[in-house]
């Protein structure tokens, strides 16, 4: 009875100290998407009574040309994005934990952008990319659209994503780079090792829990970039160059006020991250995960 | 590995809720009217900074008058005003009084949310501007306030530009299929100078180097092609159906399209479609001869054009010249906490007396009759002389946009407009499509 009572006791105490992260989860997490679950079945211009529709905004949306040309749009962009931002971020990481002169100098520079808002960043790309009086043709003495050619609009913006990224995934490469014991490396330069062998034999495989979160985290943000994109391209960019899934969902909902096509569009974009990132961790489990800790 | 798990399960959990709170965040604010006490607090909510500074002594004024009411206002940019009204409406956090254009008014007026202007100002309408209470008449229902009216269009023209190019403003005629009937053109040609000093109408004119473009054709629904329209005999819209596909009307687009890209006597539409201003900061630096525009630039031109400028009427299509008249009401909420408060406010901003101070420093003008000489006043003082665009509100107009869907029509247009500026889709075939997509939002 005794021990009865004292684990309903403890599991008491347990529930209440989950309640506030408890309540967290349901109030932001839980609930918010049951609403969108629920807009997703409803014709609602956020003026007039929400009417259920049924599955009416799921077939126009799948039906709807321009929301396959957005998903595309999105893909190209991670595709752009994810491999550039990573390679240099782990280069600027590798560089910068060599304790060459100036480091600590780069390591704040690097990261600057990454802490700037990102709609001011888009608004001073849109002037060093504007066709007249913009910085870049002026340097380079051209004269081109970057931000209105249907071919430059997708990696102009691309280029800005990754300038603003690279300092984030540089950061947390450089904790995982300090943290691979000296001795190991030391243990393969004694057995032969030139630098580049120790780059891909050793560091990069102890790199991969770091490697896995930078990805994971990394894809997730690619597919939500809305602002940086938004403030270069309003309106989808050149013939819809430049529409990510995010800034197509924001134009359905606040500028069309069709908060039931956006709220499906937000429940496929929510569906596609689930997938990759579990397709992510299935790829990473497989791979050995060295412990340090010992 | 379970923790890796937990902690994917985390990240995944947190992306969800990132990626699905994009369509429910809105940028809604506490907004609206207060009581304290026996003072009552009433908000009014515009996008003009220039006629907030004149509304706030306009309401220092009824304030002293009435001390039972404290009257604050709300600036939000006109960059997103659309949206955030919409979403405070719709979260029942609007204020009290709000600004509303044409192209907004119609949803608000048919869903509800609007105070219907009835008879407790009757003895007031009198006094307002017939075009603004036509403007805003909705079933029968005047559904706001006139403060604004935005006369008609006319041309700002940087004066020693042209003189020195010898063009004269005053009486130019376009024809979108007749070169021997289109003065306007060839006067736009001289006053475009490259690099080399060679105008548009050389044939060795190097338009990737120009120095002074002639003029501001763009994607300007108000400035440019609205008026385009009507003076080409064509139109936009018939009650609300759009009708922007029609001969006439596609005839005017392409005028106004071939002077960006085939003379080359305005800028690129890739500076123009998305940057409002672009053209209007070009005519301030001394880089554009002709700008235009409406009285709600006058301020703008005046305060910063350091060079001797003037207006001059638009040019005559082959229906003679068309102008767009606008005007902005200031609406009530109706489910305002303080109504009989809102309703006195109203009531004080469509009196001669609470909207003299809209014109009074040259803001706007005001469409309160009876405020109006001060807005003359104040311009004549300052040299100017704005009687352009009232002569082209008296002249032919064109209706200004108006419907429930105005909005998400335009998102639906807007993409292909840009590309039809860009001379990447023809003008006819673009128009069509734009026109069916257009036509088909909300059925």
């Amino acid at each position: 009875m005794n021990s009865t009572r004292l684990s309903r006791r403890e599991a008491g105490i347990g529930y209440a100290l989950l309640a506030p992260s408890l309540f967290g989860i349901v109030a932001f997490l839980i609930f918010p998407i049951l609403v969108v679950i629920w807009l997703s079945l409803q014709r609602w211009d956020l003026l007039s009574p929400a009417r259920f529709v049924g599955f009416e905004n799921f077939s126009s949306v799948f039906s709807d040309a321009s929301f396959a040309r957005s998903m595309i749009v999105t893909l190209l962009f991670v595709a752009l994005v994810i491999p550039l931002q990573t390679g240099l971020g782990l280069l600027a990481a590798t560089l910068l934990t060599r304790g060459l002169p100036g480091s600590g100098f780069f390591r704040v520079i690097y990261v600057i952008p990454w802490i700037s808002a990102p709609l001011a960043l888009g608004i001073v790309w849109r002037w060093i990319f504007a066709p007249t009086d913009g910085a870049l043709n002026e340097i380079l003495g051209v004269n081109i659209e970057w931000l209105s050619s249907p071919a430059l609009a997708l990696p102009a913006v691309a280029v800005v994503s990754i300038w603003s990224q690279v300092g984030y995934v540089t950061l947390f490469f450089m904790a995982g780079l300090v943290a691979i014991p000296e001795q190991t490396v030391d243990a393969a330069r004694i057995d032969g090792a030139n630098s580049w062998q120790i780059f891909w034999r050793i560091k990069l495989p102890l790199l991969r829990p770091t490697m896995f979160f930078v990805l994971v985290t990394g894809v997730i943000a690619s597919f939500q970039a809305f602002d940086t994109i938004y403030a270069l391209t309003p309106g989808g960019g050149p013939q819809g160059t430049t529409e990510v899934i995010a800034t197509k969902i924001y134009s359905e909902a606040f500028e069309a006020f069709n908060l039931g096509r956006a709220s499906v569009m937000a429940l496929v974009l929510f569906v596609v991250l689930v997938a990759i990132t579990l397709l992510q961790q299935l790829y990473f489990r497989k791979r050995i995960t060295y412990d340090l800790s010992a | 590995m379970k923790r890796n798990a937990r902690s994917a399960s985390l990240i995944l959990a947190s992306a969800a809720v990132v990626a699905l709170s994009a369509t429910s965040c809105s940028p809604a604010a506490d907004q609206g009217g207060t009581a304290d006490g026996d003072q009552v607090t009433v908000t009014v909510r515009l996008w003009d900074e220039q006629v907030q500074a004149a509304y706030e002594k306009s309401f220092e004024q009824f304030e002293s008058a009435n001390e039972d009411i404290n009257v604050e206002t709300v600036i939000v940019p006109f960059a997103n005003y659309t949206e955030k009204l919409r979403t405070d409406v719709s979260a029942g956090n609007v204020d009290d009084i709000f600004w509303v254009n044409s192209s907004t008014f119609g949803a608000y007026a048919d869903s509800g949310n609007l105070l219907e202007i009835g008879s407790e100002f009757d003895s007031l309408k009198g006094d307002w501007v017939p075009a603004a209470i036509e403007q805003y008449t909705r079933d029968d229902v005047l559904w706001g306030v006139p403060q604004l009216t935005d006369g008609g269009i006319a041309m700002y023209y940087n004066k020693t530009m042209i003189e020195e190019a010898g063009v004269d403003l005053t009486d130019l005629s376009w024809h979108p299929t007749d070169p021997a009937q289109d003065t306007f053109l060839p006067a736009m040609q001289k006053l475009t100078v490259d690099a080399e000093g060679r105008t548009a109408e050389d044939p060795e004119f190097d338009a990737s180097q120009i120095e002074q473009y002639g003029y501001n054709a763009a994607l300007d629904l108000q400035a440019i092609y609205f008026n385009y329209i009507g003076s080409n005999g064509g139109t936009f819209q018939e009650d609300e159906t759009f009708t922007f596909a029609g001969d006439k009307s596609v005839e005017a687009f392409q005028y106004v399209v071939d002077l960006i890209n085939e003379h080359q006597v305005s800028p690129s539409a890739a500076n123009t479609n998305d940057n409002g201003s672009f053209s209007r900061d070009q005519f301030l630096q001394g880089n554009m001869a002709v700008f235009q525009s409406g009285t709600y630039n006058l301020k703008n031109v005046s305060d910063g054009a350091d060079f001797e400028w003037g207006i001059a009427p638009i040019p005559a299509g082959p229906e003679g010249r068309v102008s767009v008249v606008n005007n902005i009401i200031a609406a009530g909420n109706p489910d305002s906490e303080n109504l009989e408060a809102t309703t006195r406010v109203l009531q004080w901003m469509g009196s001669a007396e609470g909207a003299s101070f809209i014109g009074a420093e040259g803001a706007a003008l005001p469409a309160v009759v009876g405020a109006q000489d001060a807005y003359s006043e104040y311009w004549e003082a300052q040299g100017a002389d704005p009687s352009q665009f009232a002569l082209a509100a008296e002249g032919e107009t064109i209706g200004a946009p108006v419907g429930a869907n105005f909005n998400e029509a335009a998102t639906a247009w807007t993409p292909i407009f840009n590309e039809i500026f860009l001379g990447r889709t023809p003008v006819g075939e673009g128009l069509q499509e734009a026109e069916d997509l257009a036509n088909a939002v909300g059925e």
